[in-house]
């Protein structure tokens, strides 16, 4: 498969979808949609999980009502088999709580015209040390 | 310098359990916290003074860290476990996972506090909403004395044993600082120490 030359749209419009479902609560299942039964990956605060019911156990064991987000920057490559890489840099605010910084990369891996989502990997912005 | 000891507390438990509000109703409702984005803390503050077992007056600096939403994700940064003093343990009387989860608080805390038996006090907060409770009083006393513990019921909402909570540790913390520090530091470089042999036994893990 050659390099998809969609790639930045591909990128802008999948974080929006994604993050669309994931911040209401009654749509969050709904990203079982994304994931490969087997195939997928997430590593979530440095835990590997694999398959698509796996990783919405944990997405949906998550402990807010609420979530807001603001996006800083998406930056997406095409990738050799037809995917598209993502990396974004945003923040978010549970509830009440203080916002925090945090980083989320992703691979979308070409299926026909569509995708899924291959690789997931979430961290907050957090240090050891002050 | 204006105290004679900084002593830094970390309040710790499920989400929800209400940590925060408990902080905000000991610092008499005030609002201004401060938060550490880079390792996501968030802390208030409160002077008083503390009267010693021989009745000398010492000016305490108190910080209390909050952990600000971050174990919604994760397990806690350790700089926060390293840094605190005394730990208050926190859950909710109405809910029976926040109080199975006291254990595995407890194994992180000793894992990765200045030492293997800090001072701690278990709360089980919202004692306000009894028509809800699901956890006794005479079950969540039966696990902290088997750690160890403290134990108070408190309430977040109406202020009940919230002050006691943190005076009764701030009590452990400086009986064993009094017992452990060398005098010959200056005042803010004091630190504490564990295993100690001549510290103060306290007196019962119950202060009700």
């Amino acid at each position: 498969m050659a390099l998809n030359p969609s790639y930045e749209a591909i990128g802008k419009g999948f974080v929006q979808q994604y993050y669309a479902l994931f911040d209401d609560p009654v749509q969050r299942p709904n990203l079982i949609n994304m994931y490969n039964t087997e195939s997928s990956f997430m590593t979530f605060e440095g835990l590997q999980i694999q398959g698509a019911i796996k990783i919405m156990e944990k997405l949906t064991s998550l402990s807010f009502q609420k979530i807001n987000r603001i996006i800083t920057a998406i930056d997406s490559q095409p990738m050799f088999d037809g995917g598209v890489l993502i990396n974004v840099l945003g923040r978010l605010q549970t509830d009440e709580d203080q916002p925090h910084a945090y980083i989320q990369t992703f691979v979308l891996k070409a299926i026909g015209t569509s995708f899924f989502v291959q690789h997931d990997i979430f961290r907050l912005a957090l240090h050891d040390t002050v | 310098m204006d105290y004679d000891y900084l002593i830094k507390f970390l309040a710790l438990g499920d989400s929800g359990v209400g940590k925060t509000s408990f902080l905000y109703q000991y610092t008499d409702g005030v609002f201004n916290s401060r938060f550490i984005s880079t390792v996501g803390i968030d802390f208030r503050e409160k002077k008083l003074v503390y009267q010693t077992m021989n009745g000398r007056s010492q000016r305490i600096h108190l910080q209390l860290w909050d952990t600000a939403g971050q174990e919604r994700f994760r397990s806690l940064t350790t700089a926060f476990y390293r840094d605190s003093m005394g730990f208050l343990l926190l859950f909710d009387l109405t809910n029976e996972q926040s109080f199975l989860e006291v254990r595995n608080w407890l194994d992180q805390l000793r894992t990765h506090a200045y030492c293997e038996d800090p001072d701690i006090i278990l709360c089980g907060n919202k004692s306000d909403l009894e028509d809800r409770r699901v956890i006794s009083e005479y079950k969540a006393r039966e696990l902290a004395e088997k750690y160890g513990l403290g134990y108070l019921e408190t309430s977040a909402a109406t202020g009940q044993n919230v002050a006691r909570a943190i005076e009764v540790l701030l009590d452990r913390v400086m009986r064993r600082m009094e017992a452990t520090v060398d005098k010959s530091v200056l005042p803010h470089q004091r630190g504490l120490r564990c295993h100690d042999t001549d510290i103060p036994p306290s007196t019962s893990s119950c202060y009700c």
